[in-house]
């Protein structure tokens, strides 16, 4: 088996980011995530191979939080496109988790499938290559298996990788563009015989078998407001989950000139249902609470056949005010309809 | 604390026994220890799963925003800061005190439970030793101002050594080094509003961020309309923040928001004062910056 030893880990990432915008997970000051190993400072940042996962996810990498489309240019009654702004530089991701990587392969499903395809998603997406970091210690908010995700054989990894131990990684290539990339650093890496780790247990299971056929019944069901009551309607749960993809379009002019853009946005904001006439379909906190919960677990499953939550855990763990999304599934399995 | 735990549940059970009160706001737990969540008891049934314990660390006044339209008569468990932000909603107009019974708790300093679970979630590379609130270490009001009920021993303040000592230094920089100060501490923000939602003084009706017509301030996740939300959200701040730190303990991204609004409750303190917001409520009292007068100075227009 191809063996990355701890030594060559940095001159494995250095030699892919000759070529590739490579993306690692770091602790940055109080921050973790996954940026560029471009801005990588060895004074303030500590790469975590090491560790569960970062809280930032790595969907920004393919989508970005704001992310310009177009920029034009207005000349008497005309207006003219001049530029558009797709990004499609080879980028690697490097040590993502199998949570998140089944949370881009959703925005895959929303962005490429169902009779339409989006231009910059495609570019991003088509031009990054995903090396995974298997994951054998589910922590204490995992529960991504529940969910239907493998944290050790993930699908549609491009090049997986196992700790094996000691700081050195098992390294698998599994897609012609794991191939490609792992050509580029195969003097780097060791001919080895390694044993893979065993997966240990989930502490934490959801059960979510049939949930989304029961929420068809429970669009007034009392426990929505039960549940929302702590809520804050803030948006950290949507920000920091590596599904969540809302996004709105907007546009930013100076002068004769601007720009379209695109960020992303939140259902939990009363702004995001606001409508031009004044209405706003989903005025109260409770409404805006149970579409979150009904689009990951009913309304996703049945256009896509998936939910739209990989069980990473980031969003129990950063609710202020400890909301939780295996607390909302349990409810809704004890619920009387 | 779990004798407080029984006093509190006390006063709840028989409140719903007299009929004085429709809801109960105060913490339950959650699935681990450290887990304190808010909690809205609407029954003397309910009452049973009250706690109060070292995690109770959210500021529950801003959760009467929630019923400010009703008529629900509301029991609700404050510390020292919480009761400042009932002040606030008294002095905003946002609730009545007739609709509210106060359980006042003596604070000896609370955990917070997002550090503690930060701990447990192996998102980052290390474990935080100390689990304190770090907003109590500022905290200048233990003891609520404002109560029907009072429990607990009354505690001294936990700010230690001068007050606005960190305010100072940010004053003492250059213009650029605190540009680059707040450039690279505002520049992480990723726009969840958090901040905005934890707050009990942000209690406008239709806030200016959510705005779209006229929008005022831009939708981009970068610095410059970043900046400009929290610039805009600390100077609505002015003369109003109670000091909670829930806006600084909920953020994601761990910026400093406490420091804006302690330099603005320096300035107001410094020109307007002595001023503290929320210290004591007077019916129809009008702290600085809440009043418009005809012969303002305003020299500085």
């Amino acid at each position: 088996m191809k063996v990355m030893k701890k030594a060559k880990v940095e001159k494995v990432i250095e030699a892919l980011a000759k070529e590739h915008d490579v993306y690692v997970p770091i602790q940055r000051g109080a921050q973790t995530g996954f940026f560029s190993y471009r801005t990588y400072n060895e004074d303030y940042d500590d790469i975590m191979l090491d560790t569960l996962n970062v809280y930032q996810p790595p969907k920004s990498i393919v989508f970005p939080q704001t992310e310009k489309m177009y920029g034009f240019k207005s000349e008497g009654q005309k207006i003219n496109i001049d530029q558009v702004f797709e990004e499609s530089e080879p980028k690697i991701i490097f040590g993502l988790r199998s949570c998140d990587l089944k949370a881009i392969d959703y925005l895959d499903e929303l962005f490429f499938t169902k009779s339409y395809e989006d231009e910059f998603y495609r570019a991003r997406r088509k031009s990054t290559v995903m090396i995974v970091n298997a994951c054998y210690n589910p922590g204490t908010s995992c529960f991504c298996d529940s969910m239907g995700v493998s944290p050790n054989e993930p699908e549609n990894a491009d090049v997986l990788i196992h700790d094996i131990g000691e700081g050195d990684f098992a390294w698998e290539a599994k897609s012609d563009k794991g191939e490609a990339v792992t050509e580029l650093i195969k003097d780097l890496l060791e001919e080895q015989e390694a044993t893979l780790p065993t997966l240990k247990n989930f502490k934490r299971k959801v059960d979510y078998e049939g949930v989304a056929e029961k929420l068809k019944d429970m669009f007034d069901h009392p426990m929505w407001e039960d549940m929302s009551y702590p809520c804050h309607n803030c948006g950290i749960c949507t920000y920091m989950c590596p599904t969540c993809y809302c996004f709105d379009i907007q546009v930013k002019t100076a002068g004769e000139e601007g720009y379209r853009f695109r960020c992303w946005d939140s259902c939990m904001y009363r702004e995001y249902s606001q409508m031009a006439g004044g209405h706003n379909p989903r005025e109260l906190d409770k409404e805006r609470f149970r579409n979150r919960f009904l689009h990951k677990l009913q309304f996703f499953q049945e256009r896509y056949g998936e939910p739209l939550c990989t069980g990473c855990g980031r969003c129990i763990v950063v609710c202020p005010a400890g909301v939780s999304i295996i607390k909302v599934i349990e409810k809704v399995k004890e619920a009387d309809v | 604390m779990r004798e407080i735990t029984n006093q509190i549940k006390d006063i709840a059970r028989k409140l719903f026994e007299e009929k004085k009160i429709d809801m109960f706001l105060a913490w339950e737990k959650s699935e681990f220890d450290f887990q304190s969540m808010p909690f809205f008891a609407r029954s003397a049934e309910e009452v049973e799963k009250i706690i109060f314990d070292e995690f109770s660390v959210h500021n529950l006044s801003n959760a009467l925003l929630r019923f400010r339209d009703g008529k629900q008569r509301i029991g609700i468990v404050v510390k020292g800061c919480d009761s400042r932000g009932i002040v606030r909603l008294l002095e905003d107009h946002q609730f009545t005190r007739d609709r509210l019974y106060i359980v006042g708790v003596c604070c000896p300093g609370m955990k917070d439970p997002l550090k503690a679970f930060r701990n447990e979630s192996g998102f980052e590379k290390t474990a935080n030793a100390d689990l304190e609130a770090d907003k109590c270490n500022d905290c200048i009001q233990p003891n609520p101002v404002i109560y029907d009920v009072l429990l607990g021993e009354e505690q001294p303040p936990r700010m230690q050594g001068e007050r606005f000592k960190k305010v100072k230094e940010i004053e003492a920089m250059t213009p650029d080094e605190r540009y680059a100060f707040f450039e690279d501490k505002l520049s992480t923000c990723i726009r969840c509003y958090a901040c905005r939602q934890a707050c009990v003084a942000c209690n406008c009706r239709t806030c200016i961020f959510d705005e779209s017509r006229p929008q005022w301030v831009g939708r981009e996740a970068n610095t410059s309309d970043n900046m400009m939300y929290h610039i805009i959200r600390a100077s609505h701040m002015t003369g109003r923040c109670i000091e909670c730190g829930e806006c600084e303990r909920v953020c994601p991204v761990h910026i400093p928001l406490m420091l804006l609004n302690q330099k603005l409750i320096k300035d107001v303190d410094s020109f307007f004062g002595p001023f503290d917001a929320g210290l004591k409520y007077e019916e129809g009292a009008k702290p600085p910056l809440s009043q418009y007068r005809e012969n303002d100075p305003d020299d500085f227009l």
